[in-house]
């Protein structure tokens, strides 16, 4: 029997609640794993609903329990965008934990979508039990993903070369504390700043913690960047089991059109797979 | 590594163009041409070059006569990656 997935909404701790789509596993007494998907940065969160929903199903078909949560101000959760902070962010992965928790006790899966793997990261730090992280185009520096949305304000002026003055102007309002208005999304400086200080730094594993490192590609000649390589090696280094690959597809969490990436969708499904057989 | 089908690789992938950009040369005007290439698909295209190219962008490197055309385009790139 097929079971849809269940919408559900979670009370949090620090007020209002955030909106949840559970898949549960299907086809097993027991789930495989726990695996909560954490979205990325603004835009990029609605430009990958549809992978991320395809991906959650197709894992529950595997025998996964699948939680995909909307963080404070994104999606369908409560509050504005411009509440959200880092912190409260991290506190929200941890109350998907919790309530995963409360469902099964199958092998925890955290898994990230390019800043969602940054947020992934952080929560894990504050989390007794043993982690596996599942990595789809992780960004490795929040520094980065935060010169990238802010540089979304100057998109205009670019174009005229006045760029510079207007990401320096929205620098220098975050560095006093007030939010800026960037794309659509109000930015508060409490979340500019925990963007701008995560990096893909390793957290000591348990025995046997697992991490799946997927990126996509339209090139033919694929190899990762020197930088996913370097932050791959800190991982195995550390003592995680890593299995890393590219396949072809497009960048759906940017592209214009709302696009997916099939051989994502199966090289996840393969690669979680055999980590419990093996297990 | 070939700047021109690189840089045409990736308009391709960022815009959607569904291959479309396989027919461009240096001279295809892009600005102002190609309805896709808004200043928010520019943000995204100077993203993906920086991370698929290994490339660092100042801000005020670029202007308008940048996307101008596919040719200056990849001059701009090819500068960069020297």
């Amino acid at each position: 029997m097929k079971q849809g997935p269940q919408a559900l909404f979670l009370a949090s701790p620090s007020g209002g609640q955030r909106f949840a789509l559970f898949h549960p596993a299907a086809g097993v007494a027991t789930a495989r794993g726990a695996v909560l998907y954490i979205h990325p940065f603004a835009e990029e969160m609605n430009k990958s609903r549809r992978m991320a929903a395809l991906q959650a199903r197709a894992l529950a078909q595997a025998g996964f329990d699948v939680l995909q949560l909307d963080l404070l101000g994104c999606g369908d959760s409560s509050g504005d965008f411009g509440d959200a902070s880092w912190t409260a962010w991290v506190q929200d992965v941890l109350l998907g934990v919790q309530w995963l928790r409360q469902q099964t006790s199958a092998p925890l899966w955290l898994w990230g979508l390019r800043a969602g793997c940054l947020l992934a990261v952080d929560a894990a730090r504050q989390l007794a039990e043993p982690v596996h992280f599942l990595f789809w185009q992780p960004s490795t520096n929040g520094k980065l993903v935060l010169q990238q949305f802010l540089r979304l304000k100057a998109a205009s002026e670019l174009l005229g070369g006045q760029a510079k003055g207007v990401v320096q102007a929205l620098r220098d309002q975050l560095a006093q504390g007030e939010s800026v208005e960037v794309a659509g999304y109000r930015l508060a400086a409490g979340l500019a700043h925990g963007l701008e200080q995560a990096t893909l730094t390793p957290i000591a594993p348990a025995a046997g913690a697992q991490l799946v490192w997927l990126e996509v590609s339209t090139r033919a000649d694929v190899a990762f960047s020197p930088v996913s390589l370097q932050s791959q090696a800190a991982w195995q280094q550390s003592g995680y089991a890593l299995h890393s690959q590219i396949v072809t597809g497009p960048a759906f969490w940017q592209t214009t059109e709302i696009e997916e990436a099939p051989a994502l969708l199966e090289a996840t499904t393969v690669a979680m797979t055999p980590a419990f057989i093996s297990a | 590594m070939n700047v021109t089908d690189e840089v045409l690789r990736i308009l391709d992938e960022v815009l959607s163009l569904n291959g479309r950009a396989a027919r461009f040369d240096r001279n295809t005007p892009l600005l102002g041409a190609i309805p896709e290439l808004d200043s928010m698909a520019v943000v995204t295209l100077i993203t993906s070059l920086e991370e698929q190219l290994g490339l660092l962008v100042d801000d005020d490197e670029i202007d308008g006569a940048t996307f101008a055309t596919v040719g200056s385009l990849v001059d701009f790139v090819s500068a960069k990656l020297v």
